[in-house]
Protein backbone atom coordinates (compact mmCIF):
# COMPACT_ATOMS: atom_id res chain seq x y z
CA UNK A 1 0.00 0.00 0.00
CA UNK A 2 1.52 3.35 -1.12
CA UNK A 3 1.07 6.80 0.47
CA UNK A 4 -1.92 7.83 -1.69
CA UNK A 5 -3.55 4.48 -0.88
CA UNK A 6 -2.98 5.09 2.82
CA UNK A 7 -4.57 8.54 2.74
CA UNK A 8 -7.48 7.33 0.55
CA UNK A 9 -8.23 4.36 2.78
CA UNK A 10 -8.70 6.78 5.69
CA UNK A 11 -11.42 8.48 3.65
CA UNK A 12 -12.89 5.22 2.34
CA UNK A 13 -15.30 4.69 5.25
CA UNK A 14 -16.42 8.32 5.06
CA UNK A 15 -16.98 7.90 1.34
CA UNK A 16 -18.85 4.64 1.87
CA UNK A 17 -21.17 6.30 4.42
CA UNK A 18 -21.70 9.22 2.00
CA UNK A 19 -20.31 11.66 4.52
CA UNK A 20 -17.29 12.78 2.44
CA UNK A 21 -17.04 16.32 1.05
CA UNK A 22 -16.98 16.88 -2.71
CA UNK A 23 -13.22 17.30 -2.64
CA UNK A 24 -12.72 14.09 -0.64
CA UNK A 25 -15.16 12.17 -2.87
CA UNK A 26 -13.25 13.19 -6.03
CA UNK A 27 -9.98 12.19 -4.39
CA UNK A 28 -11.27 8.73 -3.39
CA UNK A 29 -12.91 8.08 -6.76
CA UNK A 30 -9.76 8.97 -8.72
CA UNK A 31 -7.76 6.72 -6.39
CA UNK A 32 -10.19 3.81 -6.73
CA UNK A 33 -9.73 3.83 -10.53
CA UNK A 34 -6.07 2.93 -10.07
CA UNK A 35 -6.11 0.90 -6.81
CA UNK A 36 -7.36 -2.67 -6.88
CA UNK A 37 -6.86 -3.18 -3.10
CA UNK A 38 -9.05 -0.20 -2.17
CA UNK A 39 -11.76 -1.29 -4.64
CA UNK A 40 -11.66 -4.66 -2.93
CA UNK A 41 -11.98 -3.01 0.48
CA UNK A 42 -15.00 -1.00 -0.75
CA UNK A 43 -16.63 -4.14 -2.15
CA UNK A 44 -16.11 -5.87 1.22
CA UNK A 45 -17.84 -2.97 2.97
CA UNK A 46 -20.81 -3.21 0.58
CA UNK A 47 -21.04 -6.98 1.09
CA UNK A 48 -20.97 -6.49 4.85
CA UNK A 49 -23.76 -3.89 4.65
CA UNK A 50 -25.92 -6.20 2.54
CA UNK A 51 -25.28 -9.02 4.98
CA UNK A 52 -26.53 -6.94 7.94
CA UNK A 53 -29.28 -4.99 6.17
CA UNK A 54 -31.49 -7.94 5.12
CA UNK A 55 -32.09 -9.52 8.57
CA UNK A 56 -32.45 -6.13 10.25
CA UNK A 57 -35.13 -5.04 7.75
CA UNK A 58 -36.94 -8.35 8.23
CA UNK A 59 -36.91 -7.93 12.01
CA UNK A 60 -38.24 -4.36 11.71
CA UNK A 61 -41.03 -5.54 9.39
CA UNK A 62 -42.10 -8.22 11.86
CA UNK A 63 -42.00 -6.01 14.94
CA UNK A 64 -45.39 -4.59 16.17
CA UNK A 65 -44.37 -1.14 17.24
CA UNK A 66 -47.82 0.19 18.33
CA UNK A 67 -48.16 -2.77 20.68
CA UNK A 68 -44.67 -2.16 22.08
CA UNK A 69 -45.52 1.49 22.62
CA UNK A 70 -48.75 0.65 24.41
CA UNK A 71 -46.80 -1.65 26.68
CA UNK A 72 -44.30 1.08 27.44
CA UNK A 73 -47.08 3.60 28.15
CA UNK A 74 -48.75 1.18 30.51
CA UNK A 75 -45.50 0.64 32.35
CA UNK A 76 -44.99 4.41 32.64
CA UNK A 77 -48.52 4.90 33.99
CA UNK A 78 -48.11 2.13 36.53
CA UNK A 79 -44.96 3.75 37.84
CA UNK A 80 -46.53 7.19 38.03
CA UNK A 81 -47.48 8.11 41.58
CA UNK A 82 -50.98 9.64 41.70
CA UNK A 83 -51.92 12.03 44.41
CA UNK A 84 -54.97 11.18 46.53
CA UNK A 85 -57.04 13.80 44.77
CA UNK A 86 -55.97 12.50 41.32
CA UNK A 87 -57.01 8.98 42.23
CA UNK A 88 -60.33 10.23 43.62
CA UNK A 89 -61.14 12.44 40.67
CA UNK A 90 -62.26 9.71 38.20
CA UNK A 91 -64.74 8.46 40.82
CA UNK A 92 -66.17 11.90 41.37
CA UNK A 93 -66.64 12.33 37.63
CA UNK A 94 -69.25 9.56 37.68
CA UNK A 95 -71.86 12.02 38.88
CA UNK A 96 -72.72 15.00 36.73
CA UNK A 97 -73.24 16.90 39.96
CA UNK A 98 -69.54 16.79 40.76
CA UNK A 99 -68.63 18.00 37.30
CA UNK A 100 -70.71 21.10 38.00
CA UNK A 101 -68.69 21.66 41.17
CA UNK A 102 -71.65 21.57 43.51
CA UNK A 103 -70.11 18.88 45.69
CA UNK A 104 -69.50 21.21 48.62
CA UNK A 105 -73.22 21.93 49.19
CA UNK A 106 -73.92 18.26 48.46
CA UNK A 107 -71.48 17.13 51.16
CA UNK A 108 -72.97 19.71 53.53
CA UNK A 109 -76.46 18.31 52.86
CA UNK A 110 -75.26 14.75 53.53
CA UNK A 111 -73.65 15.87 56.81
CA UNK A 112 -76.87 17.58 57.90
CA UNK A 113 -78.91 14.49 56.96
CA UNK A 114 -76.52 12.23 58.89
CA UNK A 115 -76.77 14.54 61.88
CA UNK A 116 -80.58 14.44 61.83
CA UNK A 117 -80.65 10.66 61.27
CA UNK A 118 -78.14 10.19 64.08
CA UNK A 119 -80.35 12.17 66.41
CA UNK A 120 -83.25 9.87 65.59
CA UNK A 121 -81.28 6.64 65.81
CA UNK A 122 -79.16 7.42 68.84
CA UNK A 123 -81.63 9.56 70.75
CA UNK A 124 -81.84 8.93 74.42
CA UNK A 125 -84.59 6.53 75.25
CA UNK A 126 -85.74 5.65 78.72
CA UNK A 127 -83.98 2.49 79.86
CA UNK A 128 -86.59 0.21 81.27
CA UNK A 129 -85.73 -1.99 84.18
CA UNK A 130 -86.24 -5.61 83.21
CA UNK A 131 -88.66 -6.00 86.09
CA UNK A 132 -91.32 -3.78 84.49
CA UNK A 133 -92.40 -5.98 81.61
CA UNK A 134 -96.09 -5.11 81.89
CA UNK A 135 -96.66 -1.43 81.16
CA UNK A 136 -100.39 -1.42 81.78
CA UNK A 137 -103.13 -3.94 82.08
CA UNK A 138 -106.90 -3.64 81.77
CA UNK A 139 -109.55 -6.31 81.99
CA UNK A 140 -113.18 -5.30 82.48
CA UNK A 141 -114.49 -8.79 83.30
CA UNK A 142 -111.60 -10.82 84.71
CA UNK A 143 -109.41 -10.73 87.76
CA UNK A 144 -105.84 -10.60 86.60
CA UNK A 145 -102.70 -12.02 88.16
CA UNK A 146 -99.23 -11.07 86.98
CA UNK A 147 -96.38 -13.38 87.84
CA UNK A 148 -92.83 -12.89 86.72
CA UNK A 149 -89.58 -14.81 86.87
CA UNK A 150 -86.13 -13.79 85.68
CA UNK A 151 -84.58 -17.25 85.19
CA UNK A 152 -85.99 -18.10 82.73
CA UNK A 153 -87.37 -14.76 81.63
CA UNK A 154 -91.07 -15.46 81.80
CA UNK A 155 -94.02 -13.21 82.60
CA UNK A 156 -97.39 -14.81 83.26
CA UNK A 157 -100.60 -12.84 82.89
CA UNK A 158 -103.47 -14.96 84.10
CA UNK A 159 -107.16 -14.17 83.81
CA UNK A 160 -109.50 -15.56 86.44
CA UNK A 161 -113.16 -15.71 85.52
CA UNK A 162 -114.50 -16.00 89.02
CA UNK A 163 -115.49 -18.60 91.59
CA UNK A 164 -116.40 -21.13 88.88
CA UNK A 165 -112.92 -20.88 87.32
CA UNK A 166 -111.42 -24.32 87.04
CA UNK A 167 -107.84 -23.20 87.00
CA UNK A 168 -106.89 -22.22 90.46
CA UNK A 169 -103.45 -21.54 91.90
CA UNK A 170 -102.01 -24.68 93.38
CA UNK B 1 -69.84 1.45 33.82
CA UNK B 2 -68.11 -0.61 36.48
CA UNK B 3 -67.83 2.45 38.72
CA UNK B 4 -71.49 3.36 38.22
CA UNK B 5 -72.52 -0.17 39.23
CA UNK B 6 -70.29 0.02 42.33
CA UNK B 7 -71.89 3.32 43.35
CA UNK B 8 -75.42 2.05 42.80
CA UNK B 9 -74.67 -1.08 44.88
CA UNK B 10 -73.11 1.01 47.65
CA UNK B 11 -76.04 3.41 47.90
CA UNK B 12 -78.55 0.57 47.68
CA UNK B 13 -76.92 -1.07 50.69
CA UNK B 14 -76.98 2.25 52.56
CA UNK B 15 -80.63 2.79 51.66
CA UNK B 16 -81.61 -0.71 52.78
CA UNK B 17 -79.70 -0.26 56.05
CA UNK B 18 -81.38 3.03 56.91
CA UNK B 19 -84.85 1.87 55.91
CA UNK B 20 -84.49 -1.31 57.97
CA UNK B 21 -83.45 0.80 60.97
CA UNK B 22 -86.28 3.25 60.45
CA UNK B 23 -88.98 0.66 59.84
CA UNK B 24 -87.60 -2.19 61.95
CA UNK B 25 -89.56 -5.36 62.27
CA UNK B 26 -89.71 -7.46 65.38
CA UNK B 27 -89.67 -11.20 65.03
CA UNK B 28 -91.67 -13.07 67.61
CA UNK B 29 -93.02 -16.55 68.11
CA UNK B 30 -96.57 -17.15 69.19
CA UNK B 31 -97.71 -20.48 70.51
CA UNK B 32 -101.39 -21.15 71.19
CA UNK B 33 -101.77 -23.82 73.87
CA UNK B 34 -104.67 -25.61 75.45
CA UNK B 35 -104.07 -26.67 79.03
CA UNK B 36 -106.49 -29.01 80.69
CA UNK B 37 -106.85 -31.82 83.19
CA UNK B 38 -107.96 -34.28 80.53
CA UNK B 39 -105.15 -36.77 79.99
CA UNK B 40 -101.59 -36.29 81.04
CA UNK B 41 -99.70 -35.56 77.88
CA UNK B 42 -97.40 -32.62 77.42
CA UNK B 43 -96.27 -31.72 73.91
CA UNK B 44 -92.46 -31.86 73.74
CA UNK B 45 -92.33 -28.28 72.44
CA UNK B 46 -94.22 -27.10 75.54
CA UNK B 47 -91.89 -28.41 78.20
CA UNK B 48 -90.74 -24.88 79.03
CA UNK B 49 -94.33 -23.68 79.48
CA UNK B 50 -95.24 -26.74 81.54
CA UNK B 51 -92.19 -26.23 83.73
CA UNK B 52 -93.12 -22.61 84.33
CA UNK B 53 -96.85 -23.07 84.92
CA UNK B 54 -96.53 -26.41 86.69
CA UNK B 55 -95.72 -24.69 89.97
CA UNK B 56 -98.69 -22.33 89.61
CA UNK B 57 -101.47 -24.44 88.14
CA UNK B 58 -102.44 -28.06 88.31
CA UNK B 59 -103.03 -28.77 84.64
CA UNK B 60 -102.00 -32.25 83.58
CA UNK B 61 -102.18 -31.83 79.82
CA UNK B 62 -100.59 -29.19 77.58
CA UNK B 63 -101.43 -29.36 73.90
CA UNK B 64 -99.99 -27.13 71.20
CA UNK B 65 -102.73 -25.79 68.92
CA UNK B 66 -100.70 -23.36 66.83
CA UNK B 67 -97.07 -22.35 66.60
CA UNK B 68 -96.44 -19.38 64.34
CA UNK B 69 -93.71 -16.84 63.76
CA UNK B 70 -95.10 -13.31 63.95
CA UNK B 71 -93.24 -10.51 62.26
CA UNK B 72 -94.54 -7.38 63.90
CA UNK B 73 -94.30 -4.06 62.10
CA UNK B 74 -94.92 -0.76 63.87
CA UNK B 75 -98.64 -0.06 64.29
CA UNK B 76 -99.71 -3.03 62.18
CA UNK B 77 -101.96 -5.32 64.25
CA UNK B 78 -101.63 -9.07 63.74
CA UNK B 79 -104.53 -11.27 64.83
CA UNK B 80 -104.62 -14.92 65.78
CA UNK B 81 -107.88 -16.71 66.40
CA UNK B 82 -108.65 -19.85 68.34
CA UNK B 83 -111.74 -21.94 68.90
CA UNK B 84 -113.24 -21.08 65.51
CA UNK B 85 -112.65 -17.39 66.03
CA UNK B 86 -114.36 -17.15 69.43
CA UNK B 87 -111.14 -16.12 71.14
CA UNK B 88 -109.00 -13.65 69.29
CA UNK B 89 -105.57 -12.26 70.18
CA UNK B 90 -104.31 -9.14 68.51
CA UNK B 91 -100.69 -8.01 68.84
CA UNK B 92 -99.37 -4.63 67.72
CA UNK B 93 -95.82 -3.35 67.84
CA UNK B 94 -96.04 0.15 69.25
CA UNK B 95 -92.38 0.87 69.88
CA UNK B 96 -88.86 -0.45 69.62
CA UNK B 97 -86.13 1.06 71.79
CA UNK B 98 -82.68 -0.44 72.20
CA UNK B 99 -83.64 -4.05 71.77
CA UNK B 100 -86.86 -3.79 73.76
CA UNK B 101 -90.10 -4.06 71.82
CA UNK B 102 -93.27 -2.55 73.20
CA UNK B 103 -96.16 -4.75 72.19
CA UNK B 104 -99.81 -4.04 72.78
CA UNK B 105 -101.87 -7.20 73.27
CA UNK B 106 -105.64 -7.35 73.12
CA UNK B 107 -107.60 -10.49 73.81
CA UNK B 108 -111.26 -10.60 72.81
CA UNK B 109 -113.82 -13.28 73.46
CA UNK B 110 -116.73 -13.41 71.04
CA UNK B 111 -115.93 -9.86 70.01
CA UNK B 112 -115.80 -8.54 73.56
CA UNK B 113 -112.46 -7.33 74.83
CA UNK B 114 -111.36 -9.22 77.92
CA UNK B 115 -107.76 -8.02 78.16
CA UNK B 116 -105.90 -4.96 77.01
CA UNK B 117 -102.27 -4.79 78.01
CA UNK B 118 -98.93 -3.52 76.85
CA UNK B 119 -95.73 -5.42 77.53
CA UNK B 120 -92.03 -4.88 76.95
CA UNK B 121 -90.45 -7.78 75.14
CA UNK B 122 -86.71 -8.13 75.42
CA UNK B 123 -84.65 -10.90 73.79
CA UNK B 124 -85.28 -14.20 75.52
CA UNK B 125 -88.40 -12.97 77.29
CA UNK B 126 -91.63 -14.98 77.05
CA UNK B 127 -95.01 -13.59 78.01
CA UNK B 128 -97.67 -16.14 78.83
CA UNK B 129 -101.28 -15.00 78.73
CA UNK B 130 -103.76 -17.57 79.92
CA UNK B 131 -107.02 -18.17 81.67
CA UNK B 132 -109.90 -17.86 79.20
CA UNK B 133 -111.79 -21.13 78.96
CA UNK B 134 -111.38 -23.24 75.89
CA UNK B 135 -113.51 -26.41 75.72
CA UNK B 136 -112.60 -28.49 78.77
CA UNK B 137 -109.48 -26.49 79.58
CA UNK B 138 -108.01 -23.01 79.23
CA UNK B 139 -106.22 -21.26 76.42
CA UNK B 140 -102.66 -20.00 76.90
CA UNK B 141 -100.79 -17.72 74.54
CA UNK B 142 -96.99 -17.81 74.72
CA UNK B 143 -95.39 -14.83 73.00
CA UNK B 144 -91.59 -14.97 72.76
CA UNK B 145 -89.13 -12.43 71.45
CA UNK B 146 -86.81 -13.66 68.70
CA UNK B 147 -84.65 -10.64 67.99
Amino acid sequence: MNDSCSSASKLLEKYFDQEATDKERLLVESHLQDCLACRGALTSMEDMRTLIKVPVEEAVREEDFPWVWQKIEREIRSHEKLTRWQSLRPWLDVFPLFKKKVWIPAVATVVVLLFITGQIIFRKTPSYPDSSVVEYLESPTYNVMVYQTEQPKVTVIWLFEGPEEEASPS
Amino acid sequence: MKRVCTFITFFSILFLFFTSVAFGQVHTRLRVIRASNVGSSVDPSLRDVHQELGSLFSFTSYRLLRDEPLNLSPNHPVSISAREGKINLETTLVGLHRGVAEVRIRVAREGKEILNTQVRLSPGRTVLIGGPRLQEGVIIYALSARF
